[in-house]
């Protein structure tokens, strides 16, 4: 298995409070990884530092078996390889179109590749016909999805889910579920929390237990 | 009671006429104003959002000297930019005093503040969740931040339109700075003032419909962009 992500004696505090300790994890790459726990565990934080967006306050990341460096070129180039999609996402101000388009313009892509990738990402959550709706006009479920297409135009290495289908309805829940499920197959790493027992089995993914901020339960091998 | 009918109809008459000193007094202010409010915001905006977006060790002292500027009277603003601009002040020699850009120098520190405080107000209400999405979609630190300030953007306007009528509906500095004078510096504010003490109450009235007039299209513009 090659190694997306290693930890390696990583805490992460806010004032004394100890949010992350983990001693040792890795993520392999292509793997889907369901990331469990109770409230305060400190499944977001740990999120938050697969995503780049909070320095680990002591401790080592490797991604793609090189060690992060924590100063804002670097951590830029690594967020453009990973996205993290939230249980409530913002949408931005604009039409679907705009929102999904986003980190395609952050990096450069423009024109017929830019539309190309928008209209396959929307098609892939079910939302054809809605590039040129007012994005904040739309219901929580179709955000949800909109929010998805966004993060899956980008075609990034890793996918961070944060709950993604905690306020979505049934048969929406299906078809998100079908395409993460599908997304390991092409290569990306997906680490998604869930608080619903059963959707590490739908998703057939490996499971990881936090508790008080620690890995309770290593994940076992892979099935797949 | 016949008084106030007959002084409104007559200003009515004199707006209507487009009586050459109410005509003057109008485009001095409107021009001071917007100038001043054009610099203010050149300043105040780069000011609340760095103040906003960053921490910093003193960043609480700096927000509550932000809002004690706020408050600090249009004739002590007056009062420190004419012992400046005076002769014997340290720019004396530009011969600056009782001239319009005097009068914009004190509209930029009166108006300043005002924008900076709530372009402030504005990150700080801002919904947590965009810079940290813009982030996580790849953008960088300035698109990010740019973003931030598209979506935060009538917000921004409303700090610009605030700093803009705190200039517009100023006496002290407009008369200490920039000396009343008749066709040059005289503004709708200080001409205000200066009809009623000589007992031209017509007069002042129609500069105040006048005053009133531009507060209100000012505002219903910024509920039109808001609308859209």
């Amino acid at each position: 298995m090659r190694a997306m992500y290693r930890l390696d004696s990583i805490r992460k505090c806010y004032g004394s409070i100890v949010a992350l300790d983990i001693d040792e994890l890795t993520l392999g790459e292509g793997r889907l990884y369901t990331l469990t726990g109770p409230n305060g565990a400190g499944k977001s934080t740990l999120l938050n530092l697969l995503a780049f967006l909070s320095p680990p306050t002591s401790g080592e990341i490797f991604y793609s078996g090189k060690r992060v460096d924590w100063n804002h070129g670097s951590m830029e180039e690594h967020r453009r390889k990973v996205t993290l999609l939230h249980q409530s996402p913002y949408l931005f101000e604009g039409t679907v179109y705009d929102n999904v388009a986003f980190g395609l313009k952050a990096r450069g892509i423009q024109g017929e590749a830019q539309r190309r990738r928008v209209d396959k990402a929307l098609d892939g959550v079910g939302l054809q016909g809605f590039r040129d709706r007012k994005a904040r006009e739309l219901s929580g479920g179709e955000a949800q999805r909109v929010a998805m297409a966004r993060a899956l135009a980008l075609e990034p290495e890793v996918l961070l889910l944060d709950e993604p289908l905690a306020n979505i309805d049934r048969e929406t829940t299906g078809s998100l579920e079908t395409v993460i499920a599908s997304l390991p197959a092409r290569g990306t790493t997906v680490v998604l929390i869930t608080h619903d027992p059963d959707q590490p089995d739908r998703l057939n993914g490996e499971s990881i237990l936090l508790e008080g901020g620690r890995v309770a339960i290593p994940h076992p091998p892979v099935r797949r | 009671m016949d008084f106030l009918v007959s002084s409104f109809a007559s200003a009515l008459r004199l707006i209507g006429s487009f009586s050459p000193d109410v005509v003057d007094a109008v485009g001095t202010s409107l021009a001071v104003s917007a100038g001043a409010t054009v610099f203010a915001a050149l300043f105040g905006i780069p000011l609340g959002l760095l103040v906003g977006l960053s921490d910093f060790p003193l960043k609480r002292l700096v927000v509550t000297v932000l809002n004690t500027l706020m408050a600090v009277p249009t004739v002590v603003v007056g009062l420190v930019v004419y012992g400046f601009l005076s002769r014997q002040g340290p720019l004396g020699v530009l011969g600056l005093l009782f001239t319009p850009t005097a009068m914009v120098i004190g509209g930029v520190l009166l108006a300043a503040p005002i924008v900076a405080n709530y372009s402030l107000a504005s990150v700080r209400g801002a919904d947590p969740r965009i810079v940290p999405t813009a982030l996580t979609l790849g953008a960088g630190r300035f698109l990010a931040v740019g973003t931030l300030i598209g979506e935060i953007r009538f917000g921004i306007l409303a700090a610009v339109i605030a700093g803009f009528g705190r200039v517009v509906s100023e006496v002290g500095v407009a008369m200490m700075l920039g000396g009343n004078i008749r066709g040059y510096t005289r503004t709708m504010t200080t001409a205000i003032a200066l009809e009623t003490s000589k007992g031209e109450f017509a007069f002042a009235m129609a500069l105040g419909i006048v005053l009133m007039t531009v507060a209100l299209l000012v505002n219903l513009f910024l509920n039109l962009l808001q609308k859209r």
